[in-house]
């Protein structure tokens, strides 16, 4: 019994998508190609959505990339790197037994990786655990491309409602207890509001974030620095927060106020 | 020459008895010996030590002129006080040598006839000698220091060549991106394919990008217009490539597009925006490129609303080492007359700043 060969592709540009779904038609006509993504974090969600068997995603892609959107879709799915020429990228892929494509996608090429991806899935639809894997090959591929990136958790998985989304730790704006979760509220880059819960306490999620940008002003309340818009002194070493993109006041309690003494 | 203050005993008497100098010393003596030792009657020792005494203390005198003291009045020259130095030296140390070799004799060296005629004799020799040797050095020491000027100034010529060259090299690298290419060719491929009236124009382009971006390397300079040219026709294939999130505009006023302007100055620009603000960002963003004549001078602008600098991570890494290849073109091609400023776009993005003379004519 074999699994319905289902995929995902993600790239942000648009033709590359249409040329990866096309070729793929034509060297694999009973692939569905179930969804296609314009960027890293689009492809968490979608996968999360529909649950294709194989991703092919591309490296590069603004926001969350192609190797840490792999690293969220873990041993879930078979995932294709696809990658324009790149030296150091192909060298960590052959170390680390990675597919990979690279663009401009060849017909016999990709008919390898087909077949190769066929034989998976019949075999037994395992997956081998690829984070050591691609936690080098981040350290590869991003090694003389990117900025240094800041310390703490990247990435938030928020659920809201039945879909889950994934939400930049600068695009948080505060982050409340509520029992065992936690609830988020952001705003997107055109400024859209949102929020929805992370399964995790809050108490747990401090120690992941960065300390430099995420601050505890309440006991249940921490906020992003970069989201406010001025902190109000209140009567009694008590103040206010006001933030740039919402309305909402946030509380800063006693024990928490010195943090803002130097503001 | 130059004088330190700084200068060590140790690097003072390596300097005033090098070797160079004690050997045309030791030959000097060697000669003059020859010519005193016909009728010399007391011991052959005796006579060496003597002359050979004479010799060292020229050598010291010639050496402790040449620095001491440090700041001459002006009616003096170093050079006329060291051959004089010298010239004092012979007889003072002469009578010095006569005076220790002679100690505990009864009589003192001058009432000794063969003494005193000694004496004359290495002093008349001495100074018939000591100070044309003292010039002649002098003058060998000033045409090695005139050597050395020039091998100074031919590397330092060098040194510059080599750096014009490598600015130019690093514009050759950077420009064969190979991601860029097959990138880009991956996005016509497939509008080759699909029959996209599109391809004929983004390849056309492409091969404008191209033609501009590769043979003018050999020319130093080039007008503004080619170089607006040449951002046009990159940023047409880049919103091939990523239709939904670049947006762009370019203007500039028609005098300003005659001016000269270095090779890829407004394109390395224009990169870098695409690069860390407009290709990092989810939703993308715009660039305006505008370039306009104010006060005889050049002022051109590349301004996007992409990422933006990196909030805690000061400057960008990338963005740190194009820019300072950028500042060294412009430095070649303008001396100190060229400014290049960043700053933060508002309300997100950054904006460069460039201004240059406006300069016309022959390119």
């Amino acid at each position: 019994m074999s699994t319905k060969a289902t995929a995902l592709i993600a790239d942000d540009e648009p033709l590359l998508r249409e040329s990866l779904t096309r070729l793929l038609a034509q060297t694999w006509p009973e692939l569905q190609v179930v969804a296609q993504a314009r960027n890293g974090r689009a492809a968490v969600e979608i996968f999360e959505a529909q649950r294709p068997v194989i991703c092919f995603l591309d490296v590069h892609m603004p926001g969350l990339s192609g190797i840490e959107a792999a690293r969220f879709i873990g041993r879930r799915a078979h995932v294709v790197f696809v990658t324009a020429y790149d030296q150091y990228a192909v060298q960590a892929f052959d170390q680390g037994a990675l597919d990979y494509l690279v663009k401009p996608v060849e017909l016999a090429r990709l008919a390898d990786t087909v077949a190769r991806l066929k034989e998976r899935l019949r075999a037994k639809p395992e997956i081998a655990d690829r984070d050591a894997l691609l936690d080098q090959l981040a350290a590869r591929v991003y090694k003389n491309a990117a900025p240094a990136l800041p310390p703490g958790l990247r990435w938030l998985r928020v659920s809201v409602g039945q879909t889950l989304r994934l939400v930049s730790a600068d695009e948080v704006d505060f982050l409340r207890s509520e029992d065992k979760y936690t609830l988020v509220a952001w705003h997107d880059q055109a400024g859209q509001l949102a929020d929805g819960l992370v399964r995790t306490p809050l108490k747990e999620l401090i120690n992941q974030l960065d300390g430099e940008q995420f601050v505890q002003v309440h006991r249940s309340v921490v906020v992003n620095l970069r989201a406010i818009k001025l902190v109000l002194r209140g009567q009694n070493e008590t103040a206010n927060i006001h933030l740039k993109y919402r309305t909402d006041v946030l509380p800063v309690s006693r024990t928490f106020l010195h943090q803002f003494k130097m503001m | 020459m130059t004088s330190t203050n700084t200068s060590t005993l140790r690097e003072d008497l390596t300097r005033v008895f090098h070797w160079r100098r004690v050997k045309v010393m030791l030959a000097t003596c060697f000669i003059l010996h020859l010519l005193v030792l016909v009728g010399w009657l007391a011991s052959y020792a005796v006579l060496v030590a003597r002359v050979l005494f004479i010799g060292f203390a020229v050598l010291l005198a010639f050496g402790l002129f040449e620095r001491w003291p440090a700041r001459l009045p002006g009616w003096i020259s170093r050079w006329a006080l060291q051959v004089v130095a010298v010239a004092a030296a012979v007889p003072i140390s002469a009578a010095l040598a006569y005076a220790i070799t002679t100690i505990g004799e009864p009589q003192h060296w001058w009432q000794t006839t063969g003494r005193l005629s000694g004496f004359g004799m290495m002093t008349v020799l001495g100074l018939l000698v000591s100070p044309w040797i003292a010039v002649a050095s002098l003058l060998r020491q000033i045409k090695d220091e005139a050597h050395k000027q020039a091998l100074k100034f031919e590397l330092d010529r060098s040194q510059y060549e080599r750096n014009a060259l490598d600015a130019r090299f690093r514009l050759l690298q950077a420009q064969v991106a190979p991601h860029f290419l097959f990138n880009t060719l991956a996005n016509i491929r497939e509008l080759v394919s699909t029959g996209s009236p599109r391809a004929a124009p983004v390849l056309e382009s492409l091969i404008a990008y191209l033609r501009a971006s590769v043979p003018r390397l050999n020319e130093p300079s080039s007008t503004l217009g080619q170089e607006l040219e040449l951002v046009q026709a990159y940023l047409e294939v880049m919103q091939m490539r990523m239709p939904d999130r670049l947006e762009f505009s370019v203007e500039a006023d028609d005098y300003a597009r005659a001016a000269i302007c270095p090779p890829m100055t407004l394109l390395t620009l224009v990169e870098n925006a695409m690069r860390h603000g407009i290709d990092p960002a989810e939703e993308g963003g715009s660039i305006e490129v505008r370039a306009l004549v104010r006060d005889g001078r050049i002022r051109a602008s590349v301004s996007d609303t992409g990422m933006g600098f990196v909030p805690g991570n000061g400057a960008l890494p990338g963005l740190g080492t194009g820019l300072a290849n950028l500042r060294e073109r412009l430095q070649l091609a303008f001396g100190g007359d060229a400014n290049l400023t960043l700053k933060e776009n508002q309300p997100h993005g950054v904006r460069a700043e460039m201004d240059f003379p406006v300069r016309t004519g022959a390119v």
